[in-house]
């Protein structure tokens, strides 16, 4: 076991490493730098030729690339060409606001496709299992942003401002800045939306995912033997059913997490959180290579970290799972 | 002259009250914190009330002291004589004199500082400190905007700190470090966390007794206007620095007693046909060659003039809420004159012109018509714009792309036919100059016109305000008669405030002053 996890963190490595270095090429290979956004209305030809100097994007890709990698072994991730602002600190800053949010997503994903998915399973055909597809089909087919503004409209709006539109509050002990809203209650209050917006289409797939397997689970031998020798109903299906249905939809979560970080730049941006997302799609589009490339690390790790965790957990849920 | 009329309601009457926290919204993400470097407005308005400058401009267009309590100008119009004000302290605590004002102009004149605005200061030959509170601008040559230069062009000069300037880095004070950024205006800056908030607090030895009266002042960036309603609904914001016009009526009907601030439009929203291209392929050649269909007067006149039905873009672009224009400037700067009637609505006549360049059924035009992501008025510009000019017989192709592709193509002189955007908002005709001379970067139609360099600077050297205005109006005409530049109409500019919000004063894009508001609550 311990020979395999050694093996699979030294394979983060070269993942990371080629995952940053395809998104360094593919974004100096879209039209637009980071030049011209800084010079703005002084912009003039031979500035920005000296500016591409100083920052170094007159030399070749490769070497930049080198440049940036050198400089992240000795801890350094750069300086954000248009803000001047360290990289690191930035992501350091963002990190805990969309690790909260995707976690809590999950969560609410969890809380919301595990029954629905059981009831859907234990009572194929019935109402209660189509409500529950029905749901989960409606879930998968709506986009986060849309959720959110119903959301927003639901409990900003129409509710008199029962939840809060925007903006963040961190958890006591957590506030990375001089300035910060700090409260349990008001971060609850500040999450509650985004996570459910977020939540909500992977509670629909895993749904969809986990009534399948319960179905094929509970037509197993081991589980009509665990019903004949008179096991009540409750432990059939959660320690014996669920247990082994979840093994396909952990590895689903795992896989989920790539795309509820891509959700997170859609969600904390109509909630204005100040999260990675909204780091990340502001570096895109403000060309900002450097903050792209810390953007692009510290995701393309998260990433393969948890779905190392999820594979993991199959021995917790499997212990015939063995890795040698 | 006005920089724009508000329905704001008188605040003055009351007695402000002094103490609470300013919660604002602006649209876009602040960009950097150095002053005479970062571009972008939300930039520049933090630096007008972290920084002061030597006067300032009122909606009505007088110049009113800021650290410069009077001035002199000499009667050739070549010496500008500030007397400072002995009172006004920066941040840290030094001294503003004529020093800093020396040091501060030389560093935006100085070509390795890449101020944006160094283009502003061309008519400057030199500033002298004549005793520790006065300072003499020397010009070149009479130049009529020197004062609005000075309090407004690029939103006016910005005096940083000396000794902060030379102990920190531009990166220090790009990235925000409080110590870094350092200014003399009412605020202080306390802490910038790009994506989080801006937070500046009240400088207790501000020069004007008794301002500002708020004790904090919280910028957050809030991107989605449904976003910024909701929050404004719910009373999380005070103030929204830019609203989007396209939900106005929206937040009009749920907030019935917001203040909602407009006025004329100074930023006009283009659609620029590209004149010449590079003759050697290389991009900013000054070896130019005529661009293959807009080179063409008659075609340049069929499409941006008689081809385009202005009336029906602000109708279905704007909800009718802008001004259908066509002059070179728009129609809320200093001199602007209605030169729409010039180019009425006429397919049949806009045809006959294509006909004339040899365009027809047998040989139907097509061009390329470029926008941009940033705003969604833009798309709807271009489709209107791509449906009216199919009723000539023309097709215009839409490339949607995102800004910094859309800004890579434009100012390096990339491939395109057409473009719909907004540019910069202008106080003046002279400071269209920077956009639209035949050397500009920004001369983004690439005409070599030197008639148009001649009317800027005659413009500018003209001392006569009469004298002037007819100038400017010569030159409005002879805009829309080339079209080398093709103004479709103003592009509205909101502000929105809480009712209990008091004493902000409308100035459009140009000042963003919280010096003087005050919560009645």
């Amino acid at each position: 076991m311990r020979t395999y996890i050694l093996k699979r963190l030294l394979q983060i490595v070269p993942t990371v490493l080629m995952i940053t270095l395809v998104v360094f090429v593919m974004m100096r290979s879209v039209p637009g730098d980071p030049v011209v956004a800084l010079l703005g209305d002084g912009y003039t030809e031979e500035d920005a030729i000296k500016v591409r100097e100083a920052y170094g994007l007159n030399k070749p890709i490769l070497v930049q690339y080198v440049i940036w990698l050198g400089k992240l072994c000795q801890g350094d991730w750069g300086i954000s060409i248009l803000s001047g602002r360290p990289v690191l600190q930035d992501v350091l800053v963002r990190l805990p606001v969309t690790l909260e949010l995707i976690v809590l997503s999950m969560g609410v994903a969890l809380v919301i496709a595990i029954p629905a998915a059981i009831i859907g399973a234990l009572r194929q055909n019935t109402w209660a299992d189509y409500t529950a597809t029905s749901v989960a089909m409606i879930g998968v087919s709506i986009p986060e942003f849309f959720i959110g503004v119903l959301l927003l409209l639901l409990f900003s709006i129409g509710l008199g401002g029962l939840l809060p539109s925007s903006g963040w509050v961190y958890l006591p002990g957590t506030c990375p800045m001089m300035v910060c809203g700090v409260s349990l209650w008001g971060n609850v209050q500040h999450v509650l939306m985004p996570a459910i917006a977020l939540g909500v289409g992977r509670a629909a797939i895993l749904t969809r995912l986990l009534r399948t397997s319960m179905l094929e689970v509970i037509r197993t031998e081991y589980v009509t033997t665990a019903r004949a020798k008179g096991l009540a109903e409750r432990p059939v299906v959660f320690k014996h059913a669920l247990k082994n249905a979840l093994i396909p939809t952990v590895t689903v979560m795992g896989l989920q997490v790539g795309f509820l970080i891509g959700g997170a730049i859609v969600v904390e941006t109509l909630f204005a959180m100040p999260g990675l997302g909204t780091f990340g799609i502001d570096a895109i589009i403000g060309r900002d290579y450097q903050q792209v490339q810390g953007f692009t690390l510290i995701t393309a790790f998260a990433f393969v970290v948890i779905n190392l965790i999820v594979d993991l957990t199959y021995t917790f849920l499997d212990p015939r799972i063995r890795y040698a | 002259m006005l920089l724009g009329l508000t329905v704001i309601p008188p605040a003055e009457a009351q007695t402000p009250k002094r103490g609470g926290t300013l919660r604002v919204a602006y649209g876009n993400e602040i960009l950097g914190l150095d002053f005479h470097t970062v571009p972008g407005y939300e930039m520049i308005w933090v630096a007008t009330n972290v920084g002061c400058g030597l006067i300032n401009i009122t909606p009505d267009g007088k110049f009113v002291p800021d650290a410069a309590e009077s001035w002199q100008i000499s009667p050739d119009g070549l010496l500008y004589t500030f007397r400072l004000r002995k009172n006004v302290l920066f941040h840290d605590g030094t001294q503003v004199d004529a020093a800093v004002v020396k040091f501060n102009i030389d560093r935006i004149m100085d070509p390795a500082t890449r101020s944006s605005m160094r283009t502003f200061y061309e008519p400057v030959h030199s500033v002298e400190v004549l005793d520790p509170y006065t300072v003499q601008i020397r010009l070149k040559h009479p130049y009529a905007f020197m004062m609005h230069m000075l309090a407004a062009y690029r939103m006016g000069l910005v005096l940083y700190s000396p000794t902060a300037t030379q102990k920190y880095s531009l990166e220090d004070r790009k990235a925000g470090k409080p110590e870094a950024v350092v200014g003399c205006g009412p605020f202080k800056l306390v802490e910038w966390v790009k994506g989080a908030h801006l937070v500046m607090d009240r400088f207790d030895k501000y020069f004007e007794p008794g301002l500002p009266y708020v004790d904090r002042v919280i910028i957050r960036v809030i991107k989605d206007p449904v976003t910024q309603m909701a929050a404004f609904k719910a009373s999380e914001i005070d103030f929204i620095a830019d609203f989007s016009a396209d939900h106005v009526d929206t937040l009009r009907a749920q907030n019935p007693r917001a203040q909602i601030m407009t006025g004329k439009e100074t930023t006009p929203m283009m659609a620029m046909m590209k004149v010449t291209v590079p003759a050697d392929g290389k991009p900013m050649s000054k070896d130019r060659a005529p661009h293959p269909i807009f080179n063409d007067l008659r075609v340049r006149k069929a499409i941006g003039c008689y081809g385009i039905d202005r009336k029906e873009i602000v109708k279905i672009a704007f909800k009718g809420q802008a001004t259908p224009w066509l002059g070179i400037i728009p129609p809320g700067t200093l001199d602007a004159t209605d030169v729409t009637h010039l180019c009425p609505y006429d397919p049949v006549r806009a045809k006959a012109l294509l006909g004339e360049a040899g365009y027809g059924p047998q040989k139907p035009l097509t061009f390329e018509l470029m926008t941009n992501t940033e705003k969604s008025v833009f798309s709807v510009i271009a489709t209107v714009i791509k449906e009216q000019v199919t009723r000539i017989g023309v097709t215009a192709n839409i490339r949607l792309v995102d800004k910094p592709s859309w800004l890579i193509t434009t100012t390096q002189d990339g491939s395109f036919d057409m473009y719909v955007e907004d540019l910069a908002s202008l106080l003046t005709v002279d400071q269209n100059a920077y956009l639209s001379i035949t050397t500009a970067a920004w001369n983004h139609s690439r005409h070599t016109d030197p008639k148009v360099d001649e009317y800027y600077a005659r413009y500018a050297r003209e001392m006569d305000p009469a004298k002037r205005k007819a100038i400017a109006r010569e030159f409005q005409e002879f805009s829309a008669d080339k079209l080398y530049w093709n103004t479709i109409s103003g592009s509205p500019f909101y502000q929105v405030a809480q009712p209990w919000m008091k004493g902000y004063v409308y100035q459009a894009e140009f000042k963003v002053h919280y010096k003087k508001v005050w919560l009645d609550k």
